[in-house]
């Protein structure tokens, strides 16, 4: 029994019918963890990708050198270090935020990355004219750089997003009851792993088959000239 | 303890971390071929079993297939040693991804080259291997190099399935000493010095490519 | 295609040889000169001290029945605890000394030898005990409790039998990772066995104790007593028989109440252990 599910191994089928209400509940915190990571992603990687396009060498540069530094080391010893280390200076979050924030750092590097492509993409003459019309930096950016920058930028961080759903069973090392974990818990009672890891497997198909149609409806319906933002 | 106690146990998982990472390199580039190959030249059927390994492999968590490889399988009898699980589990990962880049390379070739071929009566093997490959490759490498690095952080996932790579010696020394900072911080450096070298590598092999049969460069050599 | 037939062949005869492998035996152990034993990680039951070597109840005294037996070397395997069964039934290891308790459903899926050790059960609690929790039962009284045990562990059993819901248990991943999480209050007690608890405590663990007094957790109207034994996959019944009897001679000497004695346990849990039966214990309701 787990939250009050029992399971039914006289066979197969009945195994896997009997585990799928306990899945679900894993499930539920899979998505929501690539939910908040995804959120931090976004956000803190536009944040690099702004410092990494400041004109002062003195920010840019450590910028460069701390998304390379993110990208190229695992997410499993990242994870291990904000769970661990966090602590000892005083900062104890719980589990789920520690991982949260872990796969959100780490998605960072590289949604920093589609950023800076997507605003390098959009051709010069853009800027030019913006600065011929007088318009402020910020002004520039929201009304006339983002908004082309947007068609190019959604697949990529949709791509992302399917990454991170598929990177999130690694939270369950620091006791985030996610559907791997589950399906680990059953199989330590039981004894049977085959049901119950190829179930998740099976979810997490699905899951992925769902997005990547997402994503592509999303990138046919978008105007591929750019959303305004107004 | 120092930091210097550490560097050994931490040094012996990095070790094992180069191994597993290359020779899951290696044979992810192996399947890597044959499927995306299989993908962009085989018949109805060959097509077919290629896709479906690639969208289950691309489609599925890698520590999911991990975990399923070395403790779901054995219970229909086919076990390994955690490390050759690991590798395999790791390599039919990134071969998935590979197959992708194979296939997206090989179908960027014009397709005036494979007409031309067939005009100069060139055999199916023939044409992949002398017109195309070539081509396609140059065009590759850059993604996989990318992979190659992701290939390498994949490799701290068989900590968790008992191999004493670097994150488990990592691991089991903070189980023993409390001493998360400095042992974290080193095994971060330590990843990160060798996905350098890793990128290095596949620079390097980018540009040993580029030099290769394909490249038209100017008509007098 | 030549490529593609290889990869089948290769295929085919790796699973063939693969499906070959019989039952390891006694014979076999000694020709290779050595058997492969699987640990958890926790001190006193079995656990690797800072050189490598295996140490605690379970490794010592399966060190000096294997002498007896005539087999000198042990490869030790260290895996976390929830996986110790399967990868003996994987073939990953010949044996698995890790004191696991013995119960009914463990008895199916593996074939334990008579039981090595015996005792009882404990909770690690931040210093001061500040919840005032001294027993599982404790934990039920205010569902904003959390408890921590080991993934796989039998204390979920116990804890289940007591009504304790899914919500207020944490699992990790080994016995070591217990004393952050106290400490930085991701759970507010620690379920292990009482040896276990009073370990990680004289380990230097600061900011946690031992709850005193504490009761063991009644399960069906008796105390929780658990029995530690070796795990060996029911096929091997030649090695098993010959380690089962080698152990059950060794059970009555002096060298095997002071492995015990300076591991931990008192002599009122050898004794226990002295005189429990395997089969009383698997057949257990």
């Amino acid at each position: 029994m787990i939250y009050g599910f029992a399971w039914d191994t006289s066979s197969a089928a009945a195994f896997a019918w009997s585990i799928l209400p306990i899945l679900g509940i894993g499930l539920i915190v899979t998505l929501e963890a690539t939910a908040a990571g995804f959120v931090i992603a976004m956000l803190l990687g536009l944040v690099l990708a702004l410092l990494r396009r400041s004109r002062l060498r003195a920010i840019a540069w450590p910028t460069a050198a701390a998304i390379e530094f993110i990208r190229d080391t695992p997410l499993l010893v990242q994870l291990f270090f904000l769970y661990y280390v966090l602590p000892v200076y005083g900062i104890t979050l719980p589990a789920f935020v520690t991982g949260a924030i872990a796969l959100g750092v780490q998605y960072s590097a590289y949604t920093s990355e589609v950023y800076r492509a997507g605003l390098d993409a959009v051709p010069k003459g853009q800027w030019e004219a913006a600065v011929a019309l007088n318009l402020s930096r910020v002004r520039t950016y929201t009304t006339i750089i983002v908004p082309q920058a947007i068609p190019r930028v959604l697949p990529a961080l949709g791509n992302y997003l399917v990454s991170m759903l598929k990177e999130t069973p690694v939270l369950s090392v620091v006791t985030v009851v996610d559907m791997v974990s589950l399906a680990n818990m059953i199989g330590d009672r039981t004894f049977e792993y085959l049901v119950p890891l190829s179930l998740v497997g099976l979810i997490f198909l699905i899951l992925t088959l769902l997005c990547s149609a997402g994503i592509h409806l999303l990138e046919r319906a978008l105007p591929k000239s750019g959303i305004a933002l107004q | 303890m120092h930091w210097t106690h550490y560097l050994l146990p931490l040094l012996k998982g990095a070790e094992l971390t180069a191994i597993i990472g290359l020779a899951s390199t290696a044979l992810g580039a192996v399947l890597a071929f044959a499927a995306g190959i299989a993908r962009v030249e085989g018949g109805r059927l060959l097509s077919w079993l290629a896709l479906i390994y690639i969208e289950v492999f691309r489609g599925t968590s890698l520590l999911v297939q991990l975990f399923w490889l070395y403790y779901a399988l054995p219970l229909i009898g086919i076990s390994f040693d955690p490390v050759t699980t690991g590798i395999a589990g790791l390599a039919l990962n990134i071969g998935a991804y590979g197959a992708e880049v194979v296939r997206g390379a090989l179908e960027a070739v014009a397709p005036q080259q494979r007409e031309a071929a067939r005009a100069l009566n060139f055999g199916w093997s023939h044409t992949l291997l002398r017109i195309c490959l070539p081509q396609a490759i140059v065009e590759m490498m850059p993604s996989f190099g990318n992979l190659a690095v992701q290939n390498l952080k994949d490799t701290s996932l068989v900590s968790l399935i008992s191999i004493s790579d670097l994150t488990f010696r990592a691991q089991s020394l903070r189980n023993v000493t409390q001493d998360s900072v400095t042992i974290y911080t080193m095994t971060l450096i330590g990843y990160f010095a060798m996905a350098l070298v890793m990128m290095a590598a596949m620079r390097w092999l980018e540009i040993a490519v580029r030099r290769g049969p394909a490249f038209p460069r100017s008509a007098h050599g | 295609m030549n490529l593609i037939h290889l990869a089948g062949i290769a295929g085919l005869a790796v699973v063939t040889g693969l499906g070959a492998a019989q039952a390891t035996t006694l014979d076999e152990v000694k020709s290779n000169g050595y058997i492969r034993g699987a640990s958890a990680n926790e001190v006193p039951y079995s656990y690797m001290d800072e050189s490598g070597t295996a140490k605690g109840i379970g490794p010592e005294v399966a060190t000096a029945v294997l002498k007896s037996m005539g087999v000198e070397e042990i490869q030790w395997t260290v895996t976390p605890f929830g996986s110790l069964i399967p990868g003996l039934k994987a073939k990953r290891y010949d044996f698995v000394a890790a004191e696991m308790n013995i119960l009914p459903d463990r008895c199916k899926q593996v074939t334990f030898t008579e039981p090595n050790s015996s005792y009882g059960e404990g909770l690690l609690v931040p210093t001061g005990n500040p919840k005032k929790l001294h027993s599982y039962e404790d934990i039920k009284k205010d569902p904003a409790l959390k408890v921590a045990i080991v993934s796989g562990a039998d204390q979920i059993d116990f804890l289940h039998d007591l009504g304790v819901p899914d919500s207020q248990i944490v699992l990790i991943q080994a016995n070591a990772d217990a004393l952050s999480t106290i400490q930085t209050g991701r759970a507010d007690a620690y379920a292990a066995t009482e040896l276990t608890v009073s370990q990680l405590v004289k380990s230097g663990g600061t900011g946690v104790e031992q709850a005193e007094p504490f009761s063991d957790p009644v399960i069906k109207g008796k105390p929780a007593r658990s029995y530690g034994g070796f795990d060996f996959r029911t096929d091997d019944k030649d090695l098993y028989d010959a380690f089962n009897k080698a152990l059950v001679t060794f059970k009555a000497t002096e060298d095997y109440k002071k492995i015990l004695i300076s591991n931990g346990l008192s002599p009122e849990s050898v004794e226990a252990a002295r005189t429990k039966k395997m089969e009383e214990l698997c057949a257990a309701k």
